[in-house]
């Protein structure tokens, strides 16, 4: 009664991913495992399902602020250079360019015509998060204001709330910073006025104070909404 | 609404890594570090040793995030998948398994839930899966415990179960079958 296991359950290979996700396996079997993955797809996407099935069980595991010289260690190995080759040398830069020349005419044709019908009205969001509407902002891009106005939101000891403006490809821009006791108008950027369109969303992050300096959230994001019209 | 925003916020970053955007890597790292390093501290037992592969883990997000399909994957299954791998790789390269204190299944104690849970996670799946292993038999339960936990291999918790090899086998992928019927539910 020592090996009793129902084969016809599972094929070899699933019970296989799934030591592998569970982390029972020995070290023989996980780098047999491991290089497996790395050439037959359809193996590695069970080990990934397994993955999937068993992440939640890791919520459990208490939050352990890392020291800081672990990142400081990380950014050492990274390459210094964030990109290889100048934009001079970049043909797809060049591409671009000849394409944007080209288009240009047109663009500016079209513009003259939106700018014509264009009374722009505008947009509201509330910023919610954990059950709280934190903040309500109200955009008007026409006058470049953004103007936000605390709700329930409790300022934090250490921390700062910066608002962020995320359009439709996902990337926050900053915005500005907000306080929890009165109302802050900030200014749209010129160049974020085009993504302060419906349903692009509006989050709120926690900052050491004077906000983030890497031009992206670093802290958590506590409350979000969409814009909406007025 | 905000679980939701942190999960886009570091996909949106991992896919920016493949660019060479080092504030992208560093966006993920302070966002999800802190869960990262528990994971690998639970397993390995030991900080420093904890912080050698956490600073693995992230060198390895910078090589592989281009691998990171944001269309089938949670980032945060992805990521701590990557934090386990890399610490019971450790685990099995420098000595056996952590923690090798007999296991008595009938007195096996749930850890503490909640309190813990990031605000990353999904709470659905966490409750879901949670429902499944709760219904497992006793020592089933204490033997995935064991292995996910603690990174021990089918002989440790043989050892520590105190039954034959075949039998914890037979016992681990019995309970793999059931979780995945109950998850298929």
């Amino acid at each position: 009664m020592t090996d009793t296991f129902d084969h016809s359950s599972l094929p070899e290979d699933e019970f296989l991913a799934a030591e592998y996700a569970l982390g029972v396996l020995s070290g023989a079997d996980r780098a047999g495992v491991e290089q497996r993955v790395t050439r037959d797809h359809g193996f590695a996407r069970l080990v990934s399902d397994w993955e999937e099935r068993l992440a939640p069980w890791s919520a459990e595991i208490s939050e352990v602020v890392p020291p800081p010289q672990v990142w400081d260690r990380i950014a050492a190995t990274l390459p210094t250079q964030t990109q290889t080759g100048g934009l001079w040398q970049s043909l797809t830069f060049w591409r671009g360019f000849s394409f944007a020349a080209g288009t240009l005419a047109a663009a500016c044709l079209a513009a003259l015509i939106y700018l014509g019908t264009l009374t722009q009205q505008p947009l509201i969001a509330t910023i919610e998060g954990g059950g709280h509407r934190h903040f309500v902002a109200t955009i008007d891009a026409s006058r470049g204001t953004v103007a936000v106005v605390p709700a329930a939101f409790s300022p934090d000891a250490t921390r700062v709330p910066e608002l962020w403006l995320i359009p439709a490809d996902g990337k926050p821009r900053p915005l500005g910073l907000l306080r929890a006791d009165q109302t802050v108008t900030l200014t749209l950027p010129t160049d974020l006025a085009a993504f302060a369109k419906k349903d692009a969303v509006l989050a709120v992050s926690l900052e050491p104070p004077g906000g983030s300096t890497t031009g992206l959230p670093t802290g958590p994001v506590i409350a979000t909404g969409k814009l909406t019209s007025l | 609404m905000d679980l939701d925003a942190n999960r886009s916020l570091i996909a949106a970053a991992l896919g920016r890594i493949p660019a060479g955007d080092r504030a992208a890597l560093q966006t993920v790292y302070r966002l999800t570090s802190a869960k990262l390093f528990g994971v690998c501290l639970r397993i390995l037992g030991e900080r420093g040793e904890a912080e050698d592969v956490l600073q693995e883990v992230y060198v390895t997000v910078w090589r592989k995030a281009a691998d990171f399909d944001a269309g089938r994957a949670s980032p945060m299954t992805w990521l701590i998948a990557i934090a386990r791998n890399r610490s019971i790789d450790r685990l099995r390269a420098t000595r056996q398994s952590r923690k090798m204190d007999p296991i008595e299944a009938a007195a096996e104690i749930a850890d503490v839930t909640g309190g813990a849970n990031s605000a990353v996670e999904s709470m659905q799946a966490d409750a879901r899966l949670h429902g499944c292993i709760n219904g497992l038999a006793s020592h089933e339960r204490a033997a995935l415990r064991g292995a996910f936990f603690d990174g021990n291999t089918y002989e440790d918790l043989a050892a520590r179960m105190k039954v034959p090899l075949g039998t914890m086998k037979s016992w681990i992928r019995r309970a793999l079958i059931k979780l995945k019927a109950c998850l298929e539910q």
